[in-house]
């Protein structure tokens, strides 16, 4: 069970990371703010059509393109 | 002197060493490592500033750059800088730079924002669980500055040896990972600790597996055994595992150390963000609030240059009453005559737009701006970032082009570059405006600026198309609210305003020079006459167009100030027709970056492309302008 994407979760829901797909460049990138997997966070914004959106993880916000969320995997 | 981006290592580094380096509430700025030096207690102490960071991988220049300057330079002490209300994520780097095994000291900055938050951190908790000294600073306020210069003396004074920090451990299997590997390690010869390498070894890091791997190649395989043996317990690459590894450890010391009592109204900052960055109202506002910044730049700057402009002319006449009229006097008054346009650029414009963009900067406004325009800004193949870029643009080009450092990759900094010179700056909003807003009418105005907002997303979404690479995402942090600083505000505009001249001065001194001597040797009208098969033939605009177009790459409004002083009237629609003063304010907006945007774009991408975006601009202008005109042409006979 891979869970599903983190774009398709609507806002203010919280969810824990189960896995992150794509290249290595991208998922240190991710790591390196501390998305990890295992990690807990909260959708706090997302932009109109197809925006970026705001995720509060370890008690700051981050913004993240929309392509960069859709490769992060979670489950409520 | 290290630290994620946005934590206040600049403002620390300018207050120990006077220092100024660029400040504001915004990630990644310092993209250079920046020295200085001070003396305390008789000590003399280097600082170095390393950019910001987020992890000591090889992922970017900067974080390479750092971690090789720790351990190959091997600093006294290390001090580590992180916001105060942004723990958790801040000591995740914490932990990777105590892998390095150099003395540290923790300055928590910003404590000050935190009883708002309702969060207390205990110090002596933290400074007992990392094993390093922990010092609370209130940068801007200039708390906390010596207690970290005092604890460093002492760390080195006490000579503690690095080894006998308690090791912080991570979970039970990646530890005896670490170890197996250490031990092969033994024999191996490096700068760098020996744990730290294992640590990189099963991170893959590439530049660690080469530089162990002409020493010995056995490591490499046990390595990559051990990689592969963790991928299995685990389901992830070993370097993500490594990662949730200090992740989980940094969020264990934060919960020791931390305590919350969330505040239950939401704050002001919390509904001011809740406002800028809605769906639909956050457009609204941002627009209002960019428009508000234009127009009342604009109308300073009008009004400012306006004065400034009297009483250069009234110089002129003193000059030229004590040094004469003669070939020499002429050409040192060019010289005074360009700096005073730098000037005059400077302080009517510059200065208030650097002032609001700062300001909006230390409010954390910019990073939503961001946010608002990431969408925007990839369908032209670059992401929100470089909105703060092109916005700077309109005000002028010179700026805009330096911020293009904060794009991540090369591709993206040369492609924002170049399309911010494709901004109106406030020089051509004076020739839009005073030419074809006063005499044809506002909508044409506008419709030029329509023009060039089409054309920079034209060119956008081509030059992302014919570059090689893949665009980046947008990965930022979006900053908490917070009341401006006034005084950092004001040292910012004034230090980027002091960086304005001095990389604009050299080039528009020259071309400022060397114009005055072609008019004073009677070429410019040979010149406008050679010009003129483009000028005249296919722009269909006068023959002292070439003039003007020359004196207009020194600085854009001098064509419409040359434009009055030839004709001897500032009624230009007694000599040119509606679609000539069109045509002449497109040409002037592209055609080519003034000698200054010249300057500017050479320090960041070097002669060669400066010159071929000088090139493709006046080409594309010449192209544009004659078929508009033609067109208005067309339609003015139908």
């Amino acid at each position: 069970m891979e869970g599903i994407s983190l774009i398709t979760l609507k806002e203010g829901k919280e969810a824990k990371i189960v896995s992150i797909i794509g290249g290595r460049a991208a998922s240190k990138r991710l790591a390196d703010l501390g998305l990890t997997p295992g990690t807990s966070l909260r959708v706090v914004e997302k932009a109109p059509l197809f925006g970026p959106i705001v995720v509060e993880v370890r008690g700051s916000r981050l913004i993240l393109g929309r392509g960069l969320a859709s490769k992060v995997f979670v489950e409520k | 002197m290290a630290g994620n981006a946005n934590v206040g290592k600049s403002v620390i580094f300018n207050q120990l060493t006077g220092l100024h380096q660029h400040i504001g509430n915004w990630a990644g700025k310092t993209v250079e490592k920046a020295e200085g030096t001070l003396n305390y207690k008789g000590y003399t102490i280097n600082v170095l500033d390393l950019p910001g960071i987020y992890s000591l991988t090889t992922y970017s220049i900067e974080e390479l750059i750092s971690r090789e300057y720790i351990a190959v330079q091997k600093p006294d002490f290390v001090v580590n800088i992180i916001d105060a209300t942004n723990l958790e994520r801040n000591l995740i780097f914490t932990l990777q730079l105590l892998e390095l095994g150099r003395p540290a000291i923790l300055a928590v900055n910003m404590v000050n924002l935190l009883k708002k938050q309702g969060i207390t951190i205990d110090i002596k908790k933290l400074e007992r669980l990392l094993g390093i000294p922990v010092v609370p600073t209130e940068a801007i306020y200039r708390k906390g500055i010596t207690e970290i210069l005092d604890r460093g003396l002492e760390l080195i004074s006490s000579q503690l040896l690095i080894s006998s920090l308690p090791k912080l451990k991570y979970g039970k299997e990646v530890e005896q990972e670490i170890e197996k590997l250490t031990r092969f390690l033994r024999e191996v010869e490096s700068d760098y600790p020996k744990r730290w390498l294992a640590i990189k070894l099963l991170e893959k890091d590439r530049e660690i597996e080469k530089l162990i791997g002409t020493q010995a190649p056995e490591v490499i395989e046990e390595a990559r055994r051990l990689c592969l043996r963790l991928e299995k317990i685990h389901g992830h690459d070993s370097s993500i595992v490594i990662a949730a590894e200090r992740c989980y450890l940094a969020s264990q010391i934060t919960q020791k150390v931390i305590e919350v009592t969330k505040p239950k109204n939401p704050s002001l900052e919390e509904r001011l963000n809740d406002i800028t960055c809605h769906k639909i109202l956050g457009y609204p506002v941002m627009i209002a609030i960019l428009s508000l910044m234009f127009l009342t730049v604009f109308k300073f700057g009008n009004w400012s240059s306006g004065l400034l402009g009297s009483i250069f002319i009234d110089w002129q006449r003193v000059y030229e009453g004590f040094f004469g009229v003669s070939v020499f006097s002429s050409l040192g008054w060019a010289i005074l005559e360009s700096v005073f346009s730098l000037i005059q650029i400077a302080l009517p414009y510059i200065l208030p737009f650097y002032f609001f963009l700062y300001f909006l900067e230390d409010l954390g406004y910019l990073a939503r701006v961001a946010y608002l325009t990431d969408n925007l800004m990839h369908k032209i193949g670059i992401h929100g970032k470089a909105c703060i870029p092109l916005i700077l643009g309109f005000g002028c080009n010179v700026p805009s082009c330096l911020c293009c450092r904060i794009m991540e990759t090369e591709r993206e900094r040369f492609i924002t570059g170049f399309l911010t010179t494709f901004v109106p700056c406030s020089a051509v909003t004076v020739i839009i405006m005073g030419l074809v807003g006063k005499f044809v009418g506002i909508a044409p105005a506008f419709g030029l600026y329509f023009l060039a907002i089409l054309t920079i997303f034209g060119l956008g979404k081509l030059v992302s198309k014919v570059l090689p690479g893949e665009p980046t995402e947008l990965i930022m942090e979006m900053p908490d609210y917070k009341m401006p600083h006034f005084k950092t505000v004001i040292l910012q505009t004034w230090f980027r305003l002091k960086e304005f001249i001095f990389i604009a001065a050299p080039l528009v001194i020259i071309s400022g020079l060397v114009i005055k001597f072609l008019q004073i040797a009677g070429w410019l009208d040979l010149i406008a006459t050679i010009l003129s098969p483009i000028t005249v033939g296919w722009l269909g605009l006068p023959v002292i167009t070439g003039v003007l177009l020359i004196f207009g790459i020194l600085r854009k409004e001098l064509i419409l100030v040359m434009l009055a002083t030839l004709l001897g009237t500032t009624n230009f629609a007694q000599i040119l027709t509606p679609a000539q003063m069109i045509t002449l304010a497109l040409v002037s907006m592209f055609y080519v970056p003034c000698v200054a945007t010249i300057a500017a774009f050479r320090q960041e991408f070097g002669w060669g492309k400066a010159l071929a975006v000088t090139g493709f601009k006046i080409l594309f202008a010449i192209g544009i302008g004659g078929i508009v005109y033609r067109l208005l042409s067309f339609f003015a006979q139908v």
